[in-house]
């Protein structure tokens, strides 16, 4: 078995004159936390239901666990673990009854069934209310018995669709802790977030837009990119300033974070005293300006802007 | 198989933890069984007469004797006057009012030919019709028996039968009837909302993703409903037999399995209203739009005999047309497995095409 669990080539889907998912490829290996981002409708969720096996490319290819995903979705299916971004169990049906049944079709039965369910109780802190319904649980402990359906099968590689979406810090950190856990056992991860520090989190990550991938690689390669090319300027007034900096040569992008102002630029030292020099003329009063690490949400928006510039 | 158990048993959880869906399934039939058995009846008796009696002889009060003695009629009031049973026709107090002259006796005995009226509501053709023919039947009788005219013989001895149904009961009629009804009502309901809801709630996806196969999962869900099905099948009929009495002339067996075969239309007209539906509340319209000209048109009320050509070719087209034969057939009747061949082979192929047709259509969906 070779160490790729999920390798795609120029994987495309097209709905009607729609191009949803646009010649993807990547590669990622057993054992790594994959973090796939981009805005909503950029074209995640269609890639996931691509490699799971219930949506038929357009053309390209994909391979998921070492089955094609053109010719063998149903082996797919037997080797991956599914977390939608809806809950999707049932929730008139408690926590073990849920288990048992997805377990069932996973082919699991009795005794090995029985264990099965205990192990994934245990490792999600579920085994404390087996008998509750599922419906009756937080959002926080619906997405664990969400995860523990998943793993029962013990699957090499998960499929999450937004685990975190809506969920409040603690349990996002608790979900994230689990999925650490499985990533070192040796389960890969296929991660679909909109939050940038969970990114951070991931081995790998990979930016699509408009169906199309724009950057892929481990989160602190993608920040080092950036270095040099962040300036941070605490001034007054604010949004004065960012239309102002905006029209500055070699300004990438301008981006609000409370206080201060994030610029990308191309060379700070030149733009450094273009923004001084602009904010003696117009009246703002610069506190600080000086060179900062690159965040992924920089990197974000960076991407985002070079799209909009090769685009026009 | 051991996939379609699965989804079986959580099938059966479901519709034990939904209270609303079990009490529909318990109510339904016996609520119907209440109302055919006991509340509606459509033997016509006891019809409400006004009588204005002029005459007050022991002739006149003989034929109104005549009158009370029929089960079909109620002689209620000793109008005093012709307007006062004229209202009481006008408000629907009386169905009929019997109006005898004052020289009713005199003119008998002088055989002059004497005048009795009787004024029918024709509203209601049905109680009409059956006043029309029982006072007509009532009236030749008293003459006879008075003597007024001799009993004659006639040329053709004519002895008209009833069989099947002697007494003419319509619970023998309607409630063998009404499993096809509640049938017809409750299991495509309760299949298309069970798939529908997998839909609703984004289970669908979840399930999507294992390896299960579409006929595992439609049968898994089949099998449940199948048996909750024959179970309200069972309890209707047992209701029937032993609480009103209606004899069951057949084969029990017979009757099961052919119960269980209009059972399978029934199910896949609940699939097929689920692939098309998106949610419960349209699932449940379609199922109500197909169950309604049901009703109407299969004859569980209405003859079809008496039908428009083109409606009786319409209802040629609904399951529940020939399952009520059959189930008349065997009750009433006694009919064998033989004898409902042109019945057993339309549902047969309806059973065939609307599963196939709803599997197929959801493999689609799958992809």
């Amino acid at each position: 078995m070779s160490d790729i669990a999920i390798s795609t080539d120029k994987l495309t889907k097209r709905f009607g004159k729609f191009t949803a998912v646009d010649e993807i490829s990547f590669e990622i290996p057993y054992g790594s936390i994959f973090g796939f981002l981009g805005a909503n409708g950029a074209g995640k969720s269609t890639t996931i239901r691509m490699l799971c096996g219930i949506l038929a490319p357009t053309s390209g290819n994909g391979k998921v666990g070492g089955f094609d995903v053109q010719t063998q979705p149903e082996q797919i299916k037997t080797v991956i673990g599914y977390v939608s971004q809806r809950f999707s169990l049932y929730s008139d049906l408690n926590v073990v009854e849920n288990l048992t049944f997805y377990g069932q079709i996973y082919g699991l039965e009795g005794a090995l069934l029985h264990n099965r369910i205990k192990e994934v109780l245990k490792l999600t802190g579920l085994d404390r209310f087996p008998q509750r319904l599922s419906g009756e649980l937080s959002g926080g402990w619906k997405q664990k018995l969400a995860i523990a359906n998943a793993i029962l099968h013990k699957p090499k590689i998960i499929f999450l669709d937004e685990p975190t979406a809506g969920l409040d810090p603690l349990s996002r950190r608790a979900i994230w802790e689990l999925l650490y856990q499985l990533a070192e056992g040796g389960t890969s991860l296929f991660v679909t977030t909109h939050y940038m520090e969970e990114a951070e989190r991931c081995n790998t990550i990979a930016f699509i837009s408009d169906g199309k991938l724009l950057k892929i690689g481990q989160p602190t390669a993608l920040r080092q990119e950036l270095r040099g090319q962040i300036l941070e300027v605490t001034c007054q007034p604010l949004m004065k300033a960012s239309h102002l900096f905006l029209t500055l040569e070699g300004v990438r992008g301008v981006t609000v974070y409370g206080t201060t102002l994030n610029l990308n630029v191309t060379d700070e030292k030149a733009v450094e005293a273009r923004v001084k020099e602009t904010a003696g003329r117009e009246g703002i009063t610069i506190s600080s300006i000086k060179p900062i690490a690159a965040s992924l949400e920089d990197v974000f928006s960076d991407l985002d802007t070079k799209k909009g510039s090769t685009d026009a | 198989m051991r996939n379609i158990w699965a989804i079986a048993c959580k099938e059966f959880i479901h519709v034990i933890r939904d209270r609303r869906t079990l009490g529909l399934l318990i109510l339904m039939p016996m609520m119907q069984l209440m109302i055919y058995g006991y509340g509606i009846n459509t033997d016509v008796k006891h019809l409400p007469v006004y009588l204005y009696d002029q005459d007050k002889t022991y002739l006149s009060r003989r034929l109104v004797d005549a009158f009370t003695q029929s089960d079909y009629f109620a002689v209620k009031v000793q109008a005093t006057s012709l307007q006062q049973a004229y209202k009481a026709l006008d408000s629907g107090a009386a169905q009929s009012v019997l109006i005898i002259p004052p020289n009713f006796t005199g003119d008998l005995l002088k055989k002059k030919g004497a005048q009795v009226q009787m004024i029918i509501d024709g509203t209601d053709s049905t109680p009409a019709t059956v006043a029309l023919n029982s006072s007509q039947a009532i009236v030749n009788a008293f003459m006879q028996n008075e003597g007024l005219i001799p009993i004659q013989v006639l040329p053709i001895d004519f002895r008209p039968r009833l069989w099947y149904n002697p007494d003419l009961k319509s619970t023998y009629f309607m409630l063998p009837g009404l499993i096809a009804l509640v049938l017809q009502f409750l299991v495509p309901m309760i299949t298309a909302s069970a798939i529908v809801r997998e839909k609703e709630s984004g289970n669908i996806e979840q399930l999507l993703v294992t390896p299960i196969k579409p006929y595992e999962l439609i049968l898994g869900k089949i099998i449940p409903y199948l048996f909750i099905g024959a179970v309200i099948s069972i309890s209707i009929i047992a209701t029937m037999h032993y609480l009103f009495v209606v004899p069951i002339k057949g084969s029990i067996v017979t009757l099961f399995f052919l119960t269980l075969l209009y059972l399978i239309v029934c199910l896949g007209i609940g699939l097929w209203a689920s692939t098309v539906a998106d949610n419960q509340q349209q699932a449940a319209q379609l199922v109500m739009l197909l169950a309604m000209p049901s009703i109407l048109l299969s004859g569980f009320i209405f003859p079809r005999e008496s039908m428009p050509l083109l409606v009786r070719d319409i209802s040629c087209v609904i399951p529940m047309t020939y399952f009520l034969k059959i189930v008349r057939g065997i009750i009433l009747k006694g009919m064998s497995f033989y004898d409902l061949l042109d019945q057993v082979w339309p549902l047969l192929l309806m059973a065939v095409v609307v599963i196939v047709f709803s599997i197929r259509r959801f493999s689609k969906r799958m992809a």
